[in-house]
């Protein structure tokens, strides 16, 4: 076993020295399922630094659900923990669990990228296979029944194919497939209600349980894909960005992919339930609205503007809207939770804005926050900001460092 | 405000809970239970948070077929927002 959990560092908190072990993990937020690594079930509305969890290589990536978690080493390990209801961290059980474990079964695997969704999971092997757990009932498992699986199962209609990356929904999958003339395909599974699988199937069916390829990217190489919610979304590796599925801001669902008309170029990608950031050029910008601008502010501050604003926006095509204006820092992570969102700069300043009912924006109270707010952690790597990165679950945010 | 419609088949019934459940963005589920939509109640609750959503239906899908009710009393769709 490569990962422990350390007990040795009780008692230890308070003392800062030399010797002390450099925290790499924090998080906050809905901490219910034991999503928050804590090792307890309890909310956290404050940044909780993950102290006594090592898990020996650095993370590399990871991967926020609707109520687990998935840690990623840079030697190709994965971690998971949070709620296992429906199978989706992988140890062969439907156990919670509150603390980092290891996923043995894929331990003769090399894993390169993950993905959380609502209750299921995807693992991608640097070999381009594919594996996936958690709950199948909407055939997000892609394996040709709605079964749930405890234990990752691999995508049997890829085993000849080159899997890249995978994203997960709320019930469905999307996954990106690479050619050696360095071609890409999309392949969407799953729940098809809104569109988000990216094809019209007959009025009677409401899923695919086998993955079928989604057609519409024009020439376009597709780098990055996105998924959360009924959402879906791509980036071409010339910065356009494609939508299908259900749309923003009262806008009709597509179930083909859609070019978003913008002369940006967008390098970042992150879905909520009911919006998207991007990133173009260090700076970040929002399709839709999250739950705290039209229906907790109403009333509070600014409402009239921004009640305004969103109606006007949802009574045309969705407008992308500029989040930030950093003068001398450029955003370089982005992540969406259900209804809020976090973003991390350069020079290490995280902000999160949002819906706070649960304490996922981690300013220490339970509001929302219509702009972004600066949040502290207390990181003191001096110097290596730039490998900080956030990661949103549901209704919970992480703060990573890589390397 | 109601976080979202959704319709009765988007929701899953859910043993343990003994109630049709639908994904609440704060990680838990919001819960309805058949006697509730007998008695033609359309809001699904969850139990961690303070949203909840409009769940569609036909209320003659669940009622008793010896309980009638008056026409005002049926469901109204709500447009979604």
């Amino acid at each position: 076993m490569e990962a422990e959990e350390s007990q040795t560092k009780e008692g230890k908190e308070d003392r800062v020295g030399e010797e002390e072990e450099e925290i790499r993990l924090w998080s906050w937020g809905a901490g219910s399922e034991g999503q928050l690594a804590t090792g307890t079930l309890e909310d956290q509305s404050a940044p909780q630094a993950l102290r006594s969890i090592s898990l020996v290589h650095p993370i590399s990536q990871m991967a926020c659900g609707g109520a687990h978690a998935i840690a990623l080493t840079s030697n190709g390990r994965v971690f998971t923990w949070g709620r296992g209801a429906r199978g989706q961290l992988g140890h062969g059980d439907l156990a919670n669990h509150l603390k980092p474990k290891i996923v043995d079964f894929l331990e003769s695997f090399v894993i390169c990228f993950i993905s959380a969704g609502w209750n299921h999971t995807g693992f991608v092997t640097d070999t381009g296979r594919l594996f996936m757990c958690g709950d199948g009932s909407f055939g997000q498992l892609g394996n040709g029944d709605n079964q749930s699986r405890s234990l990752p199962q691999e995508v049997l209609f890829f085993l000849s194919k080159h899997v890249v990356q995978v994203t997960c929904g709320m019930r469905h999958s999307l996954a990106l497939v690479t050619t050696e003339a360095c071609d890409s395909s999309i392949y969407g599974y799953g729940s098809a209600r809104h569109g988000q699988i990216g094809t019209q199937l007959s009025e009677r069916r409401r899923f695919i349980n086998i993955p079928e390829v989604i057609l519409g990217f024009e020439d376009s190489r597709i780098v990055n894909l996105c998924a959360n919610g009924d959402h879906s979304a791509a980036l071409s590796a010339n910065g356009k960005l494609y939508t299908w599925g259900r749309g923003f801001s009262g806008c009709s669902d597509y179930h083909q992919p859609q070019v978003f008309p913008s002369s940006l170029r967008f390098s970042q990608i992150a879905l909520g339930w009911n919006h998207a950031l991007l990133v173009s050029d260090g700076q970040v910008y929002m399709l839709g609205r999250m739950l705290t601008l039209v229906q907790q502010t109403s009333g509070r501050q600014n409402s009239p503007d921004i009640s305004a604003f969103h109606e006007a926006l949802a009574a045309s095509a969705p407008l992308l809207q500029r989040i930030t204006s950093l003068d001398d820092e450029s955003v370089i992570g982005i992540a969406a939770g259900s209804e809020h969102s976090a973003m991390v700069t350069d020079k290490g300043k995280i902000m999160t804005w949002g819906w706070g009912e649960h304490g996922q924006l981690g300013l220490g109270n339970t509001d929302d926050q219509s702009t972004p707010q600066t949040l502290e952690i207390g990181f003191k790597g001096t110097g290596s900001y730039g490998l900080l990165r956030v990661y949103c679950g549901s209704g919970f945010t992480f703060v990573a460092k890589h390397g | 405000m109601s976080y979202d419609d959704v319709e009765i088949e988007d929701m899953e019934w859910s043993e343990e809970l003994q109630a049709f459940t639908y994904p609440c963005p704060c990680g838990d589920l919001f819960q309805i239970t058949k006697e509730e939509l007998r008695i033609g109640e359309e809001i699904a609750r969850c139990p961690s948070c303070s949203l909840y959503i409009t769940v569609i239906y036909n209320p003659d899908d669940f009622r008793d077929s010896a309980e009638e009710r008056p026409p005002s009393e049926q469901l109204q769709p709500i447009a979604v927002s």
